[in-house]
């Protein structure tokens, strides 16, 4: 929160009063409390203090999508690492209107995860690694209560697919196996494959566009 | 789209293409269809949002000791790389307020780990900034605004903008009842009424936000104005100074 004018006649900006910092001036340090936006900005001015509170923000975000991608601790700081230098190039040509820095800097870390990944030539995931991630990622406990509307939509739409939809688009969306690969995993036809992931994006992109959120395609 | 067997066949493979796992040869068809077919551009748009979203479903996840530490001190080097002696050379032309502002981080999370924010601060070390916190005061100005819209009454957004080196900005806007989409002008005013431009930036449905690195002395200015292209002030915001005091621990 910041204090404008004068200690006694100053106003602040109502961020969050949970995130404020109070020292025993009553000033208030707002910088960590920038929005993802702004800090973004500062971060592409090359400002060392903005670097640190940017990585301290979004470090287990980005660490948690390449850990799911590559299930290497190592690898994973290794692309956790390189999101953060990416996005420090780049910051410059980030664009609000294509999404927020959070889905441009897990989008990031994803695309070096997957690219890891295929680089190493081994297989993309242990099948029996699937099953413990489509729970998580379906899973509507207490602390995802406060969820954007959106995810929480999102995860209801996931967690009504039938199971080999949903493990098909894992496969494709989060561990980037193509069609081929995610038929030689499950021992399906490739045709079957292919039906398996466009029919899965299609329930969710009805449910996430439908009314009432509902998923009525069938 | 309908009918199309161009835009059938995206159809089929759409959701391939957007999760970014189509093989070679039909990713370069779909692209190709997708140049001259803004149904199909939407379509596909629509599940590569999907697919993000799906993303950031994953669960997080702690990070190895240090790994913010390493992170840092790799982008200040990197920071300090490129350009060479050049940006370094203004690294050392900025060096007293760059020290402040490295004493004012240590100070911070100090803090912040004082006050129960355990996870704020721990171990930071940026470019050799010490982590014990200083004894003295530490401050640095920031002028914040509320934007005002042309014809008077509520906020309809912030301004903040830090006068550092580099200075930067950031504006908010939300113009009710206003359905304008397009570019915007972000100028910079002077008491004296003089004005400088930042630059142009979107706004969708009179809503938008932007952050600019602004390569003036911020101090100088006590305004900020938004005007459309043909000059119209939308909205203007006083700028006030603020302070960002840490306590004397």
């Amino acid at each position: 929160m910041i204090f404008r004018g004068e200690r006694s006649g100053g106003r602040a900006i109502p961020w969050r009063p949970s995130n404020v910092y109070r020292g025993v001036t009553g000033f208030r340090f707002p910088v960590g409390r920038l929005p993802d936006e702004a800090l973004l900005s500062g971060l592409a001015t090359g400002d060392p203090e903005l670097a640190v509170i940017f990585v301290r923000r979004f470090q287990h975000r980005v660490f948690g999508v390449a850990m799911a991608v590559t299930g290497d601790q190592q690898l994973a700081e290794d692309i956790a690492q390189q999101t953060f230098e990416r996005a420090w190039r780049h910051a410059q040509i980030y664009d609000s209107r294509r999404g927020s820095v959070t889905t441009w800097l897990t989008t990031i870390a994803h695309n070096l995860a997957v690219d890891a990944v295929r680089a190493r030539r081994t297989e993309p995931m242990a099948p029996e690694d699937l099953d413990p991630l489509l729970d998580a990622v379906t899973e509507t406990p207490e602390r995802w209560a406060l969820a954007d509307e959106a995810s929480t939509q999102l995860r209801a739409a996931l967690g009504r697919l039938p199971r080999e939809q949903a493990r098909a688009l894992l496969m494709a969306g989060i561990h980037g196996m193509t069609a081929q690969q995610v038929a030689d995993v499950e021992g399906i036809p490739l045709g079957t494959a292919k039906t398996r992931i466009r029919t899965a994006m299609a329930r969710l992109r009805t449910a996430l566009t439908a009314p009432e959120g509902g998923d009525h395609v069938r | 789209m309908s009918g199309d067997p161009h835009c059938e066949k995206l159809r089929e493979a759409g959701a391939e293409l957007a999760l970014g796992v189509l093989p070679g040869r039909e990713r370069a068809e779909a692209v190709a269809h997708l140049d001259g077919c803004a149904d199909c551009r939407e379509y596909v748009r629509q599940l590569t949002g999907i697919g993000d979203r799906l993303i950031g479903l994953l669960p997080e996840s702690e990070p190895p000791p240090g790994f913010e530490t390493r992170v840092a001190r790799s982008l200040g080097e990197q920071a300090a790389g490129p350009e060479g002696a050049g940006r370094r050379a203004s690294q050392h032309l900025r060096g007293r307020a760059r020290r402040a502002r490295l004493r004012l981080a240590a100070a911070c999370a100090a803090l912040a780990v004082a006050v129960g924010f355990a996870g704020w601060g721990i171990g930071t070390v940026v470019e050799g900034a010490t982590a014990s916190p200083p004894a003295a005061v530490e401050s640095e100005p920031v002028l914040v605004g509320d934007m005002i819209p042309a014809g008077g009454g509520q906020p309809v957004g912030e301004v903040y903008a830090h006068p550092g080196s580099p200075a930067w900005m950031f504006v908010s806007v939300a113009l009710p009842g206003t359905p304008y989409n397009g570019r915007i002008t972000c100028l910079l005013e002077r008491a004296d009424g003089r004005t400088t431009r930042v630059g142009d930036f979107p706004v969708r449905d009179g809503r938008g936000n932007w952050g600019v690195a602004v390569p003036v002395d911020l101090t100088g200015y006590s305004g900020t104005r938004l005007t459309t292209a043909d000059g119209t002030v939308l909205a203007t915001a006083r700028l006030q100074q603020g302070r960002v005091v840490t306590p004397e621990t």
